[in-house]
């Protein structure tokens, strides 16, 4: 399941001294499992993502890096539907899912994390992640027990909540709340997963237990995943791919090496931190 | 390992037969009292006067109003201010088929409840796909209108005094008292175990996940839309039959008075918060303690001192004092006080006890009710429902 890692970018080489790599690419349906193309997101006067073309490949863990105010949970948000884009297309397994609402792309295998942690507080955490095992459908008998909390069992077992079953999220620590986020979003069986900043507020040793929980969950159980992170700490060395966006538009594309001496990249986060 | 132990252990518990689930040896203490209430209820009317058992009757019905409106704005979040508008869709429905067309209380009853779940789609469909506040301002708006109509069109439906009374069901006659009563409590219990089974289902747990938060919901690939317009449309069902029965019975008519106006609307609200939001059974008990004691307070023959009024004349006030004092000291309601209050007295019990072997058979029990309690909030009382019942 492992990703090719070649210089090739989605079948077209792309020239990593023009600023903007966006312009030349043209994506199509087929050019991966989720392909954005032509992406563009206003907000009045502002434009948040500005003719954003990328492709996932399926079996892949991207990471998707910008500074601050880059348009990556914008984007994020376009891509599963909780917001609309101005213009542009997304394509998932083939398929166009711009108009989708957020549940109807968790429901094809698309699921996302939040930056902003949303447990339900007022139950324990395995109830919520058996929310997420929930059929969307108004009479079903199944009940939140039986299979359904043994199979929510399994998943907190996986992300490392074995232990905290029964404690309410606001006793959590926030590893923890990360941990049941990544929980929910699993439990709905997602062949992609979008991961909004998950290691933003972690220390370094949660960080690296984190990142082999993200490998794990792309080896066995053959998700595909898309990190998103501010910066690139700890990212390259979990990473098949890198897409790092400034001002909403693409800046750069390729493997964790070439991202690591891209210039226009250096220049971007002001010559530190990569 | 683990796993696989814990797994097993969970498939065990659930493989209970239906009945040894019926056994009610079998429920928590909670559960129990609820069985032996509703026994009370079943034998109560052998000491009472036929005056006081309308009284209950009509607090049944006041129970029917407030889980009705619980199953959707309790459990949801999505707070209705005009739930009056489906008593009177059921109640005037009803009336106005039996009245103009002579056809029985028992065909134009589930009429009723049809005309009702249209004017709970009509108002949930457009409303509910949004979020914020344009629910309870079409809620709150809706009443009016209605009343509005009523008005133009006084001629066939009655204005503001409201309608004719209609025919009884089953030809009961005013003094039916005991009739009356078993069929208000029957009534009671069919709409109490049908919104207990929901609420207590996946979709309550996707009912309260929506009132926690939306995103939480869509994220976990529900429709948060189509179950709050189930949810609504659920309650518009059960609120259209408890008002197409309630004009049916000596203890209700079909006036705006009595199904339609901001105080109806208002009071079940107050009902509800009374016995606990978001539980059913807080909102049947706390409709029932609503009318009991509103009638308590206004048969009392007490002259409030200073002022030197009588205290059924300023019952209201009373009333409300009463009220704010509860929902003031019980925010989450009588039934979830008293549910902690229960669990403490036996914690308490328990540590009292000298027993050790049986303390600590005891102990994991009690700490699990106890870090239950710190966490009361919301439906969290029934939190660990699904897998005591």
């Amino acid at each position: 399941m492992k990703a090719t890692k070649s210089t090739e970018v989605t079948g077209m080489s792309v020239d990593w001294n023009t600023r903007k790599a966006s312009d030349d690419r043209t994506l199509g349906p087929d050019d991966g499992e989720l392909v954005v193309s032509k992406l563009t997101k206003r907000f009045g006067g502002l434009t948040a993502v500005d003719d954003l073309s990328f492709a996932v490949r399926q079996g892949e863990i991207l990471g998707f890096i910008g500074p601050n105010g880059a348009g990556k949970s914008t984007t994020f948000n376009c891509i599963t539907g909780s917001l609309t884009p101005t213009s542009g297309t997304v394509w998932y397994d083939g398929e166009d899912v711009t108009d989708l609402a957020p549940y109807q792309m968790v429901k094809r295998g698309l699921a996302r994390t939040y930056q902003s942690f949303r447990p339900l507080r007022d139950r324990p955490v395995i109830a919520n992640v058996a929310l997420s095992l929930v059929p969307d459908s108004l009479f079903s008998l199944s009940g939140l027990r039986g299979e359904t909390r043994a199979k929510a069992r399994t998943v907190c077992d996986l992300v490392g909540l074995g232990d905290d079953l029964e404690t309410m999220p606001g006793q959590l620590p926030h590893a923890g709340l990360l941990r049941l986020e990544l929980a929910r979003a699993l439990a709905t069986d997602p062949d992609v997963l979008l991961l909004d900043e998950p290691f933003a507020g972690l220390a370094e040793q949660e960080v690296e237990s984190l990142s082999a929980l993200i490998a794990r969950l792309r080896d066995e159980r053959d998700v595909t995943l898309v990190v998103v992170d501010h910066n690139m700490r700890g990212l390259l060395s979990l990473v098949d791919r890198v897409i790092v966006i400034r001002f909403g538009e693409l800046l750069a594309d390729g493997t964790p090496a070439e991202i690591r001496h891209d210039p226009a990249v250096r220049d971007a986060y002001l010559g530190g931190g990569v | 390992m683990t796993d696989r132990t814990n797994t097993e252990r969970v498939r065990s518990i659930d493989r209970t037969t239906f009945f040894e689930w019926l056994d009610p040896r079998t429920k928590p203490a909670r559960h129990k009292f609820g069985l032996i209430g509703l026994g009370f209820l079943a034998v109560l009317p052998t000491v009472l006067t036929p005056l006081q058992a309308l009284t209950v009757a009509s607090a049944f019905f006041m129970a029917l109003f407030a889980m009705s409106w619980d199953a959707v704005s309790g459990y949801t979040g999505q707070i209705s201010l005009g739930h009056g508008v489906f008593f009177t869709a059921g109640g005037y429905t009803s009336t106005l088929l039996n009245l103009e067309f002579g056809l029985d209380p028992l065909l134009t009853i589930p009429l009723g409840v049809v005309v009702a779940v249209l004017a709970g789609l009509l108002i949930g469909i457009p409303t509910l796909r949004l979020r914020g506040p344009y629910f309870a301002l079409v809620t709150l708006i809706a009443p009016l209108i209605l009343l509005r109509i009523f008005v133009v069109y006084s001629d066939i439906l009655g204005g503001a005094t409201g309608l004719p009374r209609p025919d009884q069901l089953f030809g009961l006659q005013a003094g039916d008292a005991i009739v009356t009563y078993y069929v208000a409590f029957g009534l009671f219990v069919v709409v109490l175990i049908v919104l207990l089974a929901v609420t207590r289902s996946d979709a309550g747990a996707v009912f309260t996940a929506i009132r926690q938060s939306e995103d939480a919901v869509s994220s976990a690939g529900l429709n948060p839309a189509k179950f709050k317009i189930f949810a609504f449309t659920l309650s518009a069902a059960v609120g259209g039959l408890a008002g197409a029965a309630f004009v049916h019975l000596p203890v209700g008519s079909p006036t705006p008075s009595s199904l339609l106006t901001l105080f109806v609307n208002v009071e079940i609200i107050i009902a509800a918060m009374i016995g606990g939001v978001g539980t059913i059974v807080g909102a049947a008990i706390g409709g029932m303690i609503l009318v009991l004691l509103r009638e308590f307070l206004s048969n009392l023959a007490v002259t409030v001192p200073v002022l030197g009024v009588s205290l059924a004349e300023v019952d209201t006030i009373v009333f409300a004092i009463v009220t704010i004092g509860i929902v003031y000291y019980y925010p989450d309601g009588l039934l979830r006080s008293t549910i902690t209050l229960g669990r403490r007295i036996r914690a308490w019990g328990a540590s009292k006890s000298n027993d050790r072997s049986r303390l600590s058979r005891r102990q994991p029990r009690e700490t699990a009710a106890t870090s239950e309690e710190t966490v009361n909030e919301g439906n969290q009382k029934h939190g660990g429902n699904g897998n005591e019942r």
